[in-house]
């Protein structure tokens, strides 16, 4: 019986599932677009996962991550539950050791993480607007008609440089249309449009903070060649998409699983992959047992609840009692 | 008369000072949705959050019968000292006409100071206003010391929740029974005793991490509008403490300096390195108490500001380089209605990953210690936090 530990990202674009092995070689990764139903996609995820591993493959290990980490964990039995910024520079030092500067755009965040001897030592995460990151880019494809997939390949056939408005995506567009008329092709305003992503990202996240190579690009985003071609630009270095790029996070969280069962040899929570189809009901009540009013989560299994959260005071939290 | 005041931190000393001296006092509602949602509605679009709160707080105070309100002045270039005036207006338009009594600093304006005095003055001789004073002075040198308590321990509490609550119970007791300032002792002893009572987990003392709050007084001091950051911090096993308290803003604000004994003095001096000069708000005190902090031997510093502070931006953009410098990890939040409190969580919780990796590397010269082995470790005391079931 071999060990595999997974790492489930649940982002807001998309939901990855990846698997290691004992000697952390991934052996299985899977990138989906959530399309605003991740319980689902995570169903689907496991049950593709448990048609692809040979039988001689045994679960040991369960991490999830991104912003959907906690319901995630609660359905699938997580041993560890881990913020989306630790959980890529986990991944991106064991590939890369050496790296000191990782950008990392995903669907509605992004962020800028700094390390040092593959500590990290600062970060910076988006936090009032999305632009500079994988939505704003869907955005114009669908406006522009162009699928994404060929967004960053388009960009780099691009002749002219031209200067996009990209603070705001509404803005964008004005701007886009009043550029296309002044005979700007469309290769062009895409690599534009690229170039608008990377000056938001670099204003916004890189205020302040001294950039050092090698750098890493990841994120959903990384798949986009223009989007490189630009930060290559920018910084006037080169710039490194590693392997798994769009699945980094899930193997960050599946490589601290791993370590996490190493390190206490504990049994995994990991429910299995039928126990997944139970049927988990997310809802949302607002307590009134104070002014707070706080927003507490509860998640039931055959009408029987499982877990809670979101309370300040552990009220409902503690009201489940130790489970697992 | 009944009176009301702003809601900042420890409230009950407002209300006792102005009991004692025979008012009747409306209390205002701690601040929630609601109270954001109508400041955000009346204030003016580009004033800062702090303002928009308290505008909110004055509406729910007027709509509970509060018929005049108090609230404190105060010097600098920072808008907070013209609040008063804006908050006149700004109900007067929406129609109530009632009174706001300021104090501002003694240092300032006298005669205004003065004439504010008398009318909360009232009908009490002057003994009895100074030992009210006495009574609310010592008090709240009392509950900052016990809060303070409240957030170192509470990051090692067993059951959850439970600091939380005797914090709760400590207030009610210093309300219902300090009248003198002689009760202020007694009560102090029964508080303590109701901490000490409180089951706390034993952590060796080389893996415990402080971080410091330093930023604007307002979003520092109010949990309700700073998303109970104290409590969060805590919950995630470190402890906290704040640049400000209230005893400290009387002692620096209200107490003239030939008699006061108040450490902003030399926190301002720890500043003078980064900043030479006061440039209004809290600036010049968070980069002071980010020096001090790191004297002290915290581990990380979170500044706190309301979305758009000038003097905190400006005391942002000097952060980098005492972060360099110093070598503390520093992070900033900009705090508004808008805030999401996901995004906060996630960034909270990488800080402190952050924080740790680096303390535990610095314990470890061998720097054989890996980021994994780091964060497992870590793992392993939050594992029961996290809510994983």
């Amino acid at each position: 019986m071999k060990s595999i530990f997974l790492g489930i990202d649940v982002g807001s674009v998309s939901m990855n599932i990846v698997a290691i092995d004992d000697n952390a070689e991934v052996i299985f990764d899977l990138y989906t677009r959530t399309n605003g139903q991740p319980l689902e996609v995570i169903k689907k995820g496991l049950f593709q996962l448990r048609d692809v591993l040979p039988s001689t493959y045994k679960v040991a290990g369960v991490g999830t991550t991104g912003s959907g980490r906690q319901l995630a964990g609660v359905m699938v039995g997580a041993d560890i539950v881990k913020n989306e910024i630790t959980a890529h520079a986990m991944a991106t030092t064991f590939f890369i050791p050496n790296a000191r500067t990782i950008f990392e755009i995903g669907g509605q965040d992004s962020k800028l993480i700094i390390l040092e001897n593959g500590i990290v030592t600062d970060f910076a995460m988006n936090t009032v607007c999305a632009a500079g990151t994988g939505s704003f880019l869907d955005h114009q494809s669908e406006r522009l008609g162009v699928p994404i997939e060929e967004f960053g390949d388009l960009a780099l056939t691009a002749k002219r440089n031209v200067r996009i408005a990209g603070r705001c995506t509404v803005f964008a567009e004005s701007d886009m249309i009043a550029k296309q008329q002044y005979g700007f092709s469309k290769p062009e305003i895409i690599n534009g449009l690229c170039e608008a992503l990377v000056r938001n990202y670099i204003n916004n996240l890189g205020r302040g903070k001294r950039l050092q190579p090698p750098y890493v690009f990841q994120g959903g985003v990384a798949a986009n060649k223009g989007i490189k071609a630009a930060f290559e630009r920018e910084i006037n270095d080169k710039v490194i998409v590693p392997k798994y790029y769009n699945v980094m996070g899930a193997v960050g969280v599946a490589l601290l699983a791993r370590e996490y069962i190493k390190e206490t040899g504990y049994q995994s929570n990991f429910r299995g992959h039928e126990a997944v189809e139970l049927d988990f009901e997310p809802s949302a009540f607002e307590c009134s047992g104070c002014s707070n009013y706080c927003e507490v989560i509860k998640v039931e299994v055959n009408n029987k609840t499982v877990a809670m959260w979101g309370d300040r005071c552990g009220k409902w939290t503690n009201s489940i009692g130790q489970v697992g | 008369m009944k009176i009301s005041f702003p809601y900042m931190g420890t409230t009950i000393l407002y209300k006792k000072l102005l009991e004692i001296l025979g008012h009747e006092v409306i209390m205002p509602p701690r601040p929630t949705r609601k109270t954001f949602d109508l400041g955000v509605k009346y204030s003016p679009e580009f004033a800062c959050f702090p303002l928009k709160v308290i505008t909110g707080t004055y509406i729910e105070a007027l709509e509970k019968g509060a018929e005049v309100l108090v609230t404190s002045g105060g010097h600098g270039p920072c808008r907070a000292g013209f609040y008063h005036e804006v908050h006149e207006r700004v109900l007067k338009n929406i129609g109530y006409d009632n009174e706001i009594i300021v104090f501002d600093a003694l240092k300032d304006n006298f005669f205004k100071v003065l004439s504010s005095f008398f009318k909360i003055k009232a009908n009490n001789s002057f003994a009895k206003v100074k030992e009210a004073i006495k009574t609310v002075y010592k008090m709240s040198y009392s509950l900052d010391k016990l809060e303070k308590e409240v957030t170192k321990r509470r990051a090692y509490e067993v059951t959850k929740g439970e600091f939380t609550t005797a914090w709760r119970k400590i207030k009610e007791l210093y309300d219902n029974k300090v009248f003198t300032s002689e009760d202020v002792e007694k009560v102090e002893l029964e508080a303590y005793e109701l901490l000490n009572s409180i089951k706390i987990k034993e952590i060796p003392e080389q893996e415990k991490i402080r971080i410091g709050i330093v930023g604007e007084i307002y979003v520092v001091m109010e949990p309700s509008v700073n998303m109970e950051i104290e409590e969060t911090l805590n919950s995630l096993g470190v402890e906290v403490e704040r640049s400000q308290y209230l005893s400290e803003w009387i002692e620096f604000t209200l107490v003239p300096s030939r008699y006061s004994k108040s450490h902003e003095y030399e926190i301002l001096k720890k500043a003078d390195k980064w900043l030479e000069i006061g440039i209004g708000g809290h600036a010049k005190q968070s980069v002071g108490f980010i020096v001090d902090f790191y004297d002290r031997g915290f581990d990380g510093i979170i500044q706190l500001m309301p979305f758009g502070c000038l003097p905190e931006l400006v005391a942002q953009s000097i952060i980098p380089k005492m972060s360099n410098e110093l070598g503390i990890p520093v992070l900033s939040l900009s705090i508004d209605e808008q805030i999401g409190n996901a995004n906060v969580q996630t960034r909270l919780e990488a800080f402190l990953d952050l924080v740790k990796s680096i303390k535990f590397e610095k314990q470890n010269k061998s720097n054989i210690i890996s980021l994994q082995d780091i964060i497992n470790r870590n793992r392993i005391a939050n594992r029961t936090k996290e809510g994983i079931l």
